[in-house]
């Protein structure tokens, strides 16, 4: 299990970028980014008790894995260092979408056919607005090898 | 009235006294003492003072038991966490240093603060101190006694890679966990001759704690869990309540002595239900039985629900326990220890 959490933490992600880095659990804030139990999440609540008869002072956090939604809750001491997910946004134009896959185009004109239609709310409105022949811009997140595909706009027209 | 009635109802007549009346007499500190023939003072000097010189006799006997071939006594001491934050822990240190003893139930601050005097000293302050004031400085109030708080992070390094060690073991190999296996591990991590549970270890002492999590040690398990999750380590109260049961069953004779009140004065005496009551009891405590608390009821209560044999010798010292156990334990066991190695070092001169 070490080993894997060592593979997980040194390998390079793209180019060059690290998955995670480093911060001082004390230096962490709300609606900042944190690793918790392997998963990248949006940290939504944070509570601090001092040090005291149960030891060093101690950060509650109550986050949100920013892929599944789902509510993660750890207690670190203040001084020791947590990851922190190099969490990246980009915005795509989407050309089809193919079984189940987003056909995407960035601005430069790459195309990215990796990323699944969400199962979600947003990614059954993404489906029914692409039917009805909307042009629209979808967001990526991508954090610690993940994707997903969050929100989505339509295009400004004419561009 | 007449003077006559008066003085019949003032000096009624009083009836003789039994032959073997004890009267009431103090020490004569004219010629000098030893503490030994002081504190033999004590039995007539009344109140408090004879109380403790019955528990000095009681205590002695149960001593002596301890050794008889044919009904081997066993004996329970209980205590609070504050003694052993308070010098009594070096006097039940010797007590399982040198296997005088052979069950110890406590609470949680009664394990934890023996391990962290390994760690960082408690210091002596005054019952008067500031709380805020000592809140801003780090410092934690027991009676006239400091405990910084770099003392409890120090305890939290030194024991949350075990607990990380036991949750391991849980899971690998199927260690069950209970509070008094608890104890004998952090008693064999500290390897440290000061601590009371180091011997414990040593020695296969018992000891048992059923509010384990009562403490530094449960909020050091509480943080654990986050660590741990889904993983959780799992400390069993009913393996220990059995053990602790079957102890005083299969004890052919059994003594208890109790130092304070609450969880270490009742789970004791609740364990010699099972074997129709102690056969000796010494209570120290300052608790009063007017509020209907365990912690201050006399033996003769128990005597009641058969925690105590009826007719068992028995007796309640009004008193600190700081005040008091060192005065028994120094006229009893300290003493039988010293004379042993006396006459051992006769035997075997060096």
């Amino acid at each position: 299990m070490a080993e894997e959490e060592h593979h997980e933490t040194f390998e390079a992600a793209g180019a060059g970028a690290s998955k995670t880095f480093p911060m001082q659990c004390s230096a962490l804030r709300k609606n900042g980014h944190v690793v918790i139990k392997g998963r990248p999440c949006k940290i939504v609540d944070m509570s601090t008790s001092k040090t005291g008869k149960h030891g060093h002072a101690k950060v509650h956090l109550v986050a949100i894995d920013i892929f599944t939604g789902k509510k993660l809750e750890d207690i670190s001491p203040s001084t020791h260092n947590m990851d922190v997910p190099n969490v990246k946004r980009q915005e795509f134009q989407l050309l089809d979408i193919q079984d189940g896959f987003l056909n995407l185009m960035d601005a430069d004109g790459n195309s990215k056919d990796d990323v699944k239609v969400p199962d979600s709310e947003v990614g059954q409105q993404i489906e029914s607005d692409f039917e009805a022949g909307k042009d629209l811009m979808v967001t990526i997140i991508s954090a610690m090898d993940e994707e997903q595909a969050i929100s989505y706009k339509e295009a400004p027209q004419g561009s | 009235m007449s003077t006559d009635n008066a003085h019949a109802s003032v000096l009624t007549p009083s009836e003789a006294l039994p032959e073997n009346a004890v009267h009431v007499k103090g020490p004569d500190l004219s010629k000098p003492i030893v503490l030994q023939d002081l504190l033999k003072s004590y039995e007539t000097i009344g109140f408090q003072a004879t109380g403790l010189a019955r528990a000095i006799q009681v205590v002695e006997e149960m001593r002596k038991q301890r050794s008889n071939p044919d009904e081997p006594l066993t004996l329970f001491l209980g205590y609070t966490s504050n003694l052993i934050s308070s010098g009594l822990r070096e006097i039940i240190r010797f007590l399982a240093q040198h296997k005088l003893i052979d069950c110890l139930v406590t609470t949680a601050g009664g394990v934890e603060e023996d391990f962290i005097k390994c760690l960082g000293s408690t210091v002596l302050g005054e019952f008067h101190l500031d709380g805020a004031g000592l809140r801003r400085r780090g410092l934690n109030r027991i009676g006239n006694l400091l405990v910084p708080n770099s003392n409890y992070c120090a305890f939290e390094d030194w024991v949350v890679p075990i607990l990380d060690q036991m949750v391991k073991e849980q899971e690998e190999v199927g260690t069950k966990w209970s509070p008094s296996s608890v104890i004998d591990r952090l008693g064999k991590e500290i390897d440290n001759e000061e601590s009371v549970y180091y011997w414990c270890y040593k020695n296969n002492i018992p000891v048992f704690c059923p509010a384990l999590t009562d403490g530094s040690l449960g909020d050091m398990i509480y943080f654990h869990t986050y660590k741990s999750s889904p993983l959780q380590l799992n400390i069993d109260i009913v393996a220990d309540i059995r053990r602790l049961n079957d102890m005083s069953v299969k004890s052919k004779k059994a003594g208890m002595i109790i130092l304070g009140g609450g969880v270490c004065k009742h789970q004791i005496a609740n364990a010699m239900l099972f074997r129709n009551g102690a056969d000796y009891a010494v209570y120290i405590n300052t608790g009063q039985e007017y509020d209907g608390s365990d912690s201050g009821a006399r033996p003769d209560e128990a005597v009641s629900w058969g925690k105590i044999r009826a007719g068992a010798e028995s007796v309640k010292v009004y008193a600190d326990a700081t005040l008091v156990f060192p005065l028994v334990v120094a006229t009893t066991f300290g003493k039988a220890h010293w004379e042993a190695r006396s006459q051992d070092g006769k035997k075997n001169p060096e």
